[in-house]
């Protein structure tokens, strides 16, 4: 029987480092989806996509 | 960006709680986890090459590939420190690993903004891990003064350009990196222009270091920890040029002349420097020398500022990080065995460890820029684009390789061939820890072969 406790008590600083990562990657990915709010929104530059073509800009 | 820089963040809690037992390989895995993950930026899909953007942080094909060179040397630097520090009290040796971590938060943020002003503030915050590191971490007494040319070259480099940032700031209105490129150019006649210029490049010259300025330099390697000649090598140098690279297009109508004395003092150095490796005692001093000549030609490539010329001096800034920050992993191995870092003391290693010698081997092989590595394309790029800008600088840049050569092979046959000295009575065998550290940083250079367009910059 696998003692988690005292697992835990000794490897929880593991997660600190990981944790950030998500904390950051959502935060970028917060900031590309405000940064591309207003794709292909504009009346006098908007167009249809071609075949094939995810976004009018990357 | 982000998801770099608070997992590096997170990393200086990580070190302070985890238990003793487990600092080191705790550490090193969630660094070389960050590195991995610092790849990522590689893969830059953006139509303007900026991507990762943030308020303040955004990398681009020039800043990429040093600021996964930044990343991923904080596990090759907690790999090569392990040893020496164990003798130590726990809490200095995660005081050590904090400042270790807290260099690559400052270089990350320094390579990554996107304002002058920013990077200036990081470009010398980085200034003080790296003091500390070698004034607390030092092997000898001289380690003082060292921290004192370090710190005073540097600052008074830098001081210079904060002025100069600030005016620039004054008659354009902005210090973003993504706008400047945009306003218009600046008419620089007089004579205070010309002193803004070499304000604005002082400070990058004295870190990169020109000769002439680098006296800081050996002085700092020779008495650093080796994670601080790590570091320094593979990292702070190029900060210099990395900031020189982006201050450049907006000094435009200068440069062509005032660059004049610069270029010529870099390449005077390829040589000086060169010939003060060929007679050098000291192994870390050697390499430290090595490294002020192969800055030299980056110099000089970024000054000629052709497209050539500056994708040559971000190859051979990223090749050179590799290599030299080997050959010191290197050095420090013979170090912990003998205690000395005179080359007399430790020669003919190939006899006791035969494995170590294909590492002198090779990284020496790289050291004087072997045919397919990353080294020769840069060194051929700028020799290049210098031949294409004044034929006589063939004169300077052939001898200065010619002379690399020479010092390269002269530190290895020194180090590695010949018999084994008597006095080396009981060596080490050399760790299997050592034999990854120095792989970890040559597998990049060897791979980078195959893929050379993530290191061209702008041009890729």
């Amino acid at each position: 029987m696998v003692n988690f406790v005292a697992l835990a008590r000794e490897h929880w600083v593991n997660i600190l480092v990981p944790m950030g990562f998500v904390i950051g990657w959502y935060f970028d990915r917060q900031q590309d989806q405000r940064l591309t709010a207003f794709r292909n929104k504009s009346a006098l530059f908007g167009r249809e996509l071609k075949p094939g073509e995810e976004v009018t800009w990357k | 960006m982000l998801k770099i820089l608070i997992p590096t963040l997170m990393l200086i809690p990580t070190t302070w709680l985890t238990s003793a037992k487990w600092l080191w390989p705790t550490t090193l895995a969630h660094s070389l986890l960050i590195a991995l993950a610092s790849l990522s930026w590689l893969k830059n899909l953006s139509e303007t090459g900026w991507t990762s953007l943030n308020l303040y942080m955004a990398t681009d094909p020039l800043s990429t590939p040093l600021l996964v060179l930044t990343c991923w040397l904080l596990p090759l630097m907690i790999l090569a420190s392990q040893n020496h520090t164990t003798t130590e009290p726990i809490n200095r040796q995660r005081m050590y690993i904090t400042l270790l971590t807290s260099l690559q938060i400052f270089l990350i943020l320094a390579f990554g903004a996107t304002e002058m002003i920013m990077f200036y503030v990081m470009f010398e915050a980085t200034l003080i891990p790296t003091l500390f590191l070698i004034t607390r971490w030092g092997n000898q007494a001289e380690r003082l003064n060292a921290g004192t040319y370090f710190l005073f070259y540097t600052l008074a480099g830098s001081l210079p350009l904060l002025v100069a940032l600030l005016l620039l700031q004054n008659s354009t209105g902005t210090l973003s990196l993504l706008t400047l490129q945009f306003s218009g150019p600046t008419i620089l006649t007089s004579f205070a222009d010309k002193l803004w210029w070499a304000g604005c490049l002082l400070a990058f010259l004295v870190k990169m270091p020109l000769y002439g300025v680098h006296l800081w330099l050996p002085k700092a390697h020779v008495e650093a920890p080796i994670a601080g000649s790590m570091v320094l090598a593979a990292v702070l140098l190029k900060l210099g040029g990395y900031g020189m690279m982006r201050i450049l297009p907006m000094l435009e109508p200068l440069t062509k002349e005032l660059s004049y004395p610069f270029i010529i003092f870099a390449l005077w150095g390829v040589i000086m420097t060169g010939s003060i490796c060929l007679r050098q005692t000291d192994l870390k001093s050697l390499i430290a020398y090595s490294s002020v000549g192969h800055m030299g030609l980056v110099v000089g490539g970024i000054l000629i500022q052709t497209p050539w010329g500056l994708t040559g001096a971000l190859i051979l800034m990223i090749a050179h990080g590799l290599t030299s920050s080997a050959l010191f992993c290197l050095a420090n191995t013979n170090y912990e065995r003998t205690h000395s870092r005179t080359m007399a003391l430790a020669r003919g290693l190939q006899m006791a460890l035969p494995l170590m010698t294909t590492w002198w081997f090779i990284a020496s092989l790289a050291n004087l820029a072997l045919p397919p590595l990353p080294n020769l394309m840069a060194e051929l790029m700028i020799i290049t684009s210098l031949f294409n800008w004044s034929w006589w600088t063939l004169a300077l840049t052939g001898t200065g390789t010619l002379i690399t050569a020479g010092y390269s092979l002269y530190m290895f046959l020194m180090t590695q061939r010949g018999p084994l000295p008597t006095h080396i009575i009981a060596l080490e065998p050399s760790h299997s820890r050592e034999h990854l550290l120095v792989a970890l940083h040559l597998l990049p250079l060897i791979l980078l072969i195959l893929k050379p367009e993530l290191i061209w910059g702008w041009t890729a």
